[in-house]
């Protein structure tokens, strides 16, 4: 294939599906169509938007047009619906706003009975407000006031232990506290300590000469000991001289 | 007072470069909507260039569209999922991946593999002094060599991102079946309510725009090489960095158009 031939099959190609394309999403758009216009009313024009879509189950079916205040201080919210789209605004219709938590606000229309007559262009619906933030709000109040009724019980809990911690301060480290006092028992105990010194070393040379005592003890109780056997010795000799006489009666002068 | 002076030369040499800028593209608009610039050897030249630029890589553009797109719409699907903003699946599809990533990713495909090769290869006309042959000729070298580039940029940009786009949104049917569970029709409705035609002309105004100043930057840049190789380099860097300020500068514009 010719270089030529294949720029132009490129460039065509995708030049068609550009046209297709732009023409097809127009038309589905509406660009195409007749619009017919409506009238809704609203006592604010909080949340209301020019170009603000308008849905019908899910589905985008208008927009807003144009926002006007009338000589009542009402709110005329004039919106665009395409031909193809009005089978879905009958008379019993309503319009609501909603605006979500995330997302932009839109007006929603909801129809119960789609055999009803057609809205006529001249009534003029009032807009519903639902609003996400402030249900939102009004959902979350409880429970905000309930944390804040904890948040000050904590302070005022905070400030008590405050007041006792100042308490303990002065009883414990104050001039009459008990610390001052623990001290002053601990350098009397030490000041006696140092006095005892001199006594514990007398003692334990008391000690050491009682044990040394008691080596000379242990030496004399053995001579006892000798000498005890030595008297047992000679009162058994005297028993058997006494057993061997006639008469064991000695007569003593 | 050295710092001062410093930055009053940058900002001088800044605000000239703009100018400089601003003033070549005119001259090249002037020549685009001239009916005598449309000769048979420019024609030739641009057919050539389109040739170059977007039907030679068409293959590799579609197969990194496929994969890129894919991955894109797949991660960007998930996290919508895991978000629970599923409702919002069309606006981000519409809002941000067609209007918005679709020019930008071609004109940076574009801009890597084109842009850098028009500067080089205008640089080394330069050096070689082919321009001053064509001159000496007569022949107009902005009507014969720079238009048909500039023209080739505007409509390669313009057609390629309209293919990344629908190759987009062929990868959207997929990712919206595996991970909705939604049927075509679903996706065609859903995409039709997000798409906004505003966005979509303000698009294809931003692709013109970006395939405009990708190759008319370069093409600057490569005019003005000296007669050393060594220019050859220096030129194309600063072309290059001058480029990708561009497309910010572009984005960023489009953006703030959005907004009003």
């Amino acid at each position: 294939m010719k270089r030529e031939v294949k720029v132009g099959l490129f460039i065509v190609c995708t030049a068609i599906i550009i046209c297709v394309a732009l023409l097809y999403l127009a038309n589905e758009k509406g660009f195409f169509a007749r619009n017919y216009t409506f009238t809704l009313s609203s006592q604010s024009g909080d949340g209301f938007t020019e170009g603000m879509p308008v849905e019908f189950s899910g589905f985008t079916i208008g927009k807003v047009q144009k926002l006007e205040l009338n000589d009542k201080g009402l709110v005329l919210i004039k919106i665009k619906i395409p031909q193809k789209h009005l089978k879905w605004i009958k008379i019993d219709s309503t319009f609501t706003l909603y605006r979500p938590l995330i997302g932009a606000a839109r007006i929603i229309v909801t129809t119960d009975n789609l055999k009803s007559a057609a809205l006529p262009e001249d009534k003029i619906p009032e807009v519903q407000i639902v609003n996400d933030i402030n249900d939102s709000i009004e959902k979350v109040q409880p429970l905000l006031d309930k944390v804040t009724q904890i948040a000050e019980n904590l302070e005022r809990v905070s400030s008590k232990i405050d007041v006792m911690a100042g308490k303990a301060d002065v009883h414990v480290f104050g001039s009459e506290g008990t610390m001052p006092q623990v001290n002053k028992i601990l350098k009397d105990v030490n000041g006696k300590l140092e006095r005892l010194n001199p006594t514990v070393d007398n003692v334990n040379k008391i000690s050491t000469e009682a044990s040394e005592g008691l080596k000379d003890i242990g030496i004399l109780r053995s001579n006892v000991d000798d000498t005890l056997n030595a008297v047992e010795d000679v009162a058994k000799g005297v028993d058997s001289i006494i057993s061997r006489k006639k008469e064991p009666e000695i007569k003593l002068p | 007072m050295v710092i001062l002076e410093n930055i009053g030369c940058a900002v001088i040499k800044l605000i000239n470069s703009f100018a400089d800028i601003i003033y070549f593209a005119w001259k090249i608009l002037i020549r685009i909507f001239n009916r005598n610039t449309y000769t048979s050897a420019m024609r030739t030249v641009l057919i050539d260039q389109i040739y170059f630029t977007s039907v030679q890589i068409l293959p590799i553009f579609l197969m990194v569209s496929i994969a890129f797109g894919s991955l894109l719409i797949g991660v960007l699907f998930l996290q919508l999922k895991q978000l629970g903003l599923t409702q919002y699946f069309g606006h981000v599809l519409m809002g941000l991946i067609v209007t918005e990533f679709s020019p930008f990713i071609t004109v940076l495909l574009i801009t890597l593999r084109s842009g850098s090769a028009i500067n080089t290869e205008i640089a080394v006309m330069k050096v070689n002094k082919e321009m001053s042959a064509l001159e000496a000729f007569r022949i107009d070298v902005i009507n014969y060599l720079l238009v048909p580039r500039v023209i080739n940029g505007v409509i390669s940009i313009v057609l390629l991102s309209t293919l990344f786009s629908v190759v987009l949104l062929g990868s959207g049917i997929l990712f919206s079946s595996l991970i909705f569970g939604m049927s075509i029709d679903a996706y065609s409705n859903v995409l039709l309510n997000s798409a906004n035609f505003s966005d979509i002309i303000i698009a294809l105004l931003k692709s013109i725009v970006f395939g405009f100043f990708i190759i008319l930057i370069p093409v600057r840049f490569g005019l003005q090489a000296s007669h050393e190789l060594t220019s050859i380099p220096i030129v194309v860097s600063r072309g290059m960095v001058n480029v990708f300020a561009a497309i910010l500068t572009i984005e960023v514009l489009s953006l703030i158009i959005k907004l009003f």
